[in-house]
């Protein structure tokens, strides 16, 4: 599904270069929910961007469905945004204009696709994340858990290959989180949806059948849920994250 | 919703003022230089202003500043558009949106908005100068001469400033969409827009370099002719001016980047003073146009005080009520014939006196002008008959004046004004004094000490044998009576008035209908060599000047430039502002157009740091900090935006008035001119006051936007 090899991306400040992504390799299976942690710095959004296309990476590969991301131009990376990736970001991005079922069904105006489909896709959605009530409002008028619930929604209108969200909880009580997290599980199970997930936070990471921590730019382990409890695999993660902090001598 | 239209309109509805923002500035520029520039080429201004004249010049020197000041807010409120737009577009690429489309979009939504803004602002700006011009015409001055008239060209110049704020708008939408970077979009409004560090030393430094600018420019022409005698081009003495310009730019830097307050007190306004660092070099860019439109709005504003004050202080100081002068070979008005007028108007006059003056050629130097490959310089050259000059004996001046003088036979003595204001009118250095009938010549030296009666100005005084020499067979064309009389009760003779200078001008001869600065000795010479004199009335309009005409004898220009124009009273005091009236209201309506500018960006400017800061403001609130102590750091930018440069703009015009009133006369401020200066204080008390007005409504605004409530 995601196939990410080698990937370098530094960035110039003033005269100094510096190396946020130092060769990140790592793969993403269909269906997979899989998490991305590690310490402010340590490259996580800057991966999510290249992944993106929103910004691009320097070198190294990013195949998408069998697709390589950099040999497409301006055009195609619009369309590869629109049709084969979906977004959940930290702030929701929701436009205050528009209702809620209106966002939901942007990607699809966009698109040009708007049909009678477009809309009871929208109402569906609406239905499996219980957002039903409040379709017909505007993101002013609701909460942040409803906001993030609707950016899910919007993200999977277009049906895509893959989810990609930047700290969907980093704005978020733990009630609201809690509901985003069962967003994402309900999209894996009722809707197949592969989500590739950033985030600072273990109890969110939790959730994930894998977690790869990154530090300093590249990939320094990988955990796997497999059966493990909730609760013990949140642990786990606990301790890699100290761990990782010990070996950063701090 | 069905399309990206569909979309495209709710946003639209959703973010109106933002649109109406954008389009409200794109149809106030334009309104605002069409309505100047309609006024500026008005056959009605362009009569009265001269061709390479400094009004002239001072009118085109202002209009630029507005074109700039008009284009830099258009810019900022483009700019500021496209911010508030940036989220909304870098969602729409974030979620798989093409540029194509989105420009496709943005250029539909632009070319309405500044299509039809500007053609609003085009379409009414012809009406809005005259409806200003009415109402001046109405609170002022309401004459035939008044009427606006309208030049078709103007129109090109509107059309050429609505061309550059539509290819302006829309080289923004074309750089905004090609933003490569999502992100960059995405967290625009979050962007700050940093300056480097700048020395404490900026600001004394920048207060030096203001003021050295300011005379180093106002000085510089006047050494070149006085000194390298070279009338140098302005764009070769205009940048003078420019330490003055790097000097206001280093005040404004150092004012928003550091502040003037140390020690403690930098605490205090720390939070302050860091939003307004990082967002300095547009702020910065904006104080700058604010502070230029300032001072260009009072520049403006000052020529009413400071002419009115001058002339009225004048008119108040003259001796005599009521002054003319007639050639002798016209049949003028006699003594018994005024009188008779007088009885009829109900006027008592208490005294009447006259006198014979001859005018004769007088030797000097004269500026002989060349052109070079650096452009025009002059040499003084000495020529034996320089022009013409009003000579009297002693005996006529002392009964003018009830002066008792005595000139010593072989001397002359130079009549110059009695504040010394207008000394450069008249000059001391007359040796030879020739008949132009006989020929005859008298040499004479000048007296060190001269004569100071401001009706006489220009006149020179001759021991009375020496006079009766001289003038010895001068014919009629030669000689002038002089008359002075005064009434009782002056302030209540304005209709005797106008009809004796009515009656004055019927009696003149088409031979006098000249301009003061035509000169029989010129004529003279002119006449011997068989050239055409370019003073006389059928040559003026080839040389870009207005003749005058007994026909529009209350015309400003007639009351300005008649050779013989009577002096009286009550009839220039009252007729002072509508002689003036045309360049009274150009030059108020310059103001008006400034300050209008002004308003327009510091609004702007003011409610972008709102907008900016909103986030800033939010996390305070987090960390506690209290309504007041928030509303204290919003009151301390928004004061800098508007007290920083509108106090520098009106110091520095302030300083270059006092400038020109000081050296224009040879380094000292006369009374009337101080006078002048004073009034000037109240217009700026007057603008200040309505600046504080408008700067705590734009202060209650951002409060609101900001959730503070504003005391």
């Amino acid at each position: 599904m995601l196939n990410v090899e080698k990937i370098k991306k530094s960035y110039q400040i003033g005269k100094n270069t510096y190396e946020v992504l130092k060769g990140v390799s790592l793969v993403v299976e269909k269906g997979e929910f899989v998490g991305v942690m590690g310490p402010s710095g340590s490259g996580k959004t800057t991966l999510l961007n290249c992944i993106s296309c929103y910004i691009p990476a320097d070198s190294g590969s990013i195949r998408l469905g069998g697709k390589e991301l950099a040999a497409l131009d301006e055009e195609e990376l619009a369309s590869v945004r629109n049709r084969e990736l979906g977004f959940v970001f930290q702030d929701f991005m929701l436009l205050d204009g528009l209702t809620v079922r209106d966002n939901i069904m942007l990607p699809r105006i966009i698109s040009g696709k708007t049909n009678k489909d477009m809309e009871e896709t929208a109402d569906r959605l609406c239905d499996v994340f219980g957002i039903s009530p409040i379709k017909n409002k505007y993101p002013a008028e609701i909460s942040g858990g409803e906001k993030q619930r609707t950016a899910v929604a919007r993200a999977l209108i277009n049906n895509p290959l893959l989810i990609l969200a930047d700290e969907p909880t980093g704005n978020l009580d733990s009630k609201s989180s809690r509901a985003v997290i069962d967003t994402f599980l309900q999209a894996k199970n009722s809707l197949e949806a592969t989500t590739f997930m950033v985030t600072h936070d273990s109890f969110a990471a939790s959730f994930c059948d894998r977690v790869i921590l990154l530090r300093d730019g590249t990939v320094w382990r990988e955990m796997v849920r497999k059966e493990k409890k909730r609760g013990a695999f949140q642990d786990e993660l606990l301790n890699a994250v100290r761990d990782m902090g010990e070996v950063n001598g701090e | 919703m069905k399309n990206f239209s569909d979309v495209f309109t709710a946003l639209r509805k959703k973010n109106r003022s933002q649109y109406l923002l954008l389009a409200g500035c794109c149809f106030f520029s334009v309104l605002l230089i069409t309505a100047y520039v309609c006024m500026m080429r008005s056959p009605t201004v362009l009569k009265v202003l001269p061709e390479g004249g400094d009004s002239r010049k001072q009118v085109m020197m202002i209009f630029v500043l507005a074109v700039v000041g008009c284009g830099v807010f258009t810019t900022y409120a483009s700019g500021l558009f496209f911010r508030y737009k940036s989220r909304e577009t870098g969602i729409f690429l974030a979620l798989g949106a093409s540029r194509r489309k989105l420009r496709r979009q943005l250029i539909r939504e632009l070319a309405v908005i500044s299509f039809i803004s500007c053609a609003a602002g085009a379409v009414l700006g012809a009406p809005l100068a005259w409806l200003l011009w009415r109402f001046f015409r109405l609170a002022v001055v309401d004459t035939q001469e008044m009427v606006l008239g309208f030049d078709s060209q103007a129109y090109l110049y509107s059309l050429a400033f609505s061309v550059f704020v539509i290819i302006m708008l829309f080289f923004m939408m074309v750089r905004f969409i090609r933003r490569t970077n999502i992100m960059d979009v995405v967290y625009e409004t979050r962007k700050s827009e940093p300056i480097k560090e700048i020395p404490r030393w900026y600001g004394p430094v920048g207060i030096v370099l203001l003021f050295a600018g300011i005379l180093l420019g106002y000085l510089t022409p006047t050494f070149c002719v006085m000194v390298l005698q070279w009338f140098a081009p302005e764009w070769l003495t205009a940048p003078a001016y420019l330490p003055a310009f790097i000097g206001l730019y280093m005040i404004l830097l150092h004012t928003v980047v550091n502040g003037w307050r140390q020690g403690r007190n930098r605490y205090k306004h720390i939070i302050s003073t860091s939003m307004m660092k990082f967002q300095g070099r547009q702020t910065v860019r904006n104080m700058l146009v604010i502070t230029v439109l300032v001072a260009g709005a009072y520049f403006a504003s000052f020529y009413t005080p400071m002419s009115g004050t001058g002339a009225m202080t004048g008119y108040a100081a003259r001796p005599v009520d009521y002054a003319f002068r007639y050639r002798s070979d016209q049949t003028m008005l006699t003594e018994q014939e005024i009188r008779q007028m007088a009885n009829e108007e109900g006027v008592a006059i208490t005294s009447y006196i006259t006198g014979f003056v001859a005018v004769l050629g007088i030797d000097g130097e004269e500026m002989v002008e060349r052109e070079d490959a650096i452009g025009t310089t002059y040499t003084m050259e000495y020529r034996e008959l320089r022009s013409e000059s009003l000579i009297m004996s002693e005996s006529t001046y002392n009964t003018l004046t009830g002066d008792s003088i005595q000139v010593s036979s072989g001397f002359v003595m130079a009549v110059y004004s009695d504040e010394g204001d207008v000394d450069y009118l008249a000059s001391n250095d007359v040796t030879l004094i020739t008949n132009p009938v006989t020929r005859e010549v008298l040499h004479v030296v000048p007296c060190t000490q001269v004569l100071r009666y401001s009706m006489l100005l220009g006149c020179r005084v001759l021991d009375d044998d020496d006079y009766t020499n001289i003038t010895r067979g001068l014919t009629q064309e030669w000689l002038e009576e002089q008359v002075f009389f005064n009434v009782e009760n002056v302030g209540e003779t304005y209709d005797f008035a106008k009809r004796l200078f009515h009656t004055i001008v019927d009696r003149s001869g088409s031979e006098v209908e000249l301009t003061k600065h035509w000169d029989a000795i010129l004529k003279l010479q002119y006449d011997a060599a068989g050239e055409p004199y370019f003073m006389d009335k059928e040559h003026l309009e080839e040389y870009g000047f207005q003749p005058v005409s007994y026909e529009q004898r209350d015309s400003s220009s007639f009351r300005l430039y008649w050779k013989y124009m009577p002096q009286f009273r009550i009839l220039d005091q009252a007729d002072h502002v509508k002689n003036f009236a045309v360049f009274l209201m150009l030059f108020i309506f310059i103001a008006i157009i400034c300050f209008a500018a002004v308003i327009v960006i510091a609004y702007t400017r003011s409610l972008t740091i709102g907008l900016t800061n909103a986030q800033v403001y939010d996390d305070l609130r987090h960390l506690g900090a209290s309504n007041s102590y928030l509303l204290a750091t919003v009151r301390k930018q928004i004061s800098r935006v508007y007290f920083v440069p509108i106090t520098a703009g009106t110091a520095i015009i302030y300083a270059l008035y006092m400038i020109i009133m000081f050296f224009n006369d040879g380094g000292s401020f006369t009374r009337s001119e101080l006078a002048g200066l004073g009034n000037c204080l109240l217009v700026i008390a007057g603008m200040s006051v309505l600046l504080y007005g408008i700067y705590r409504i734009t202060l209650r605004k951002v409060c609101g936007m900001l959730g503070i409530k504003a005391k």
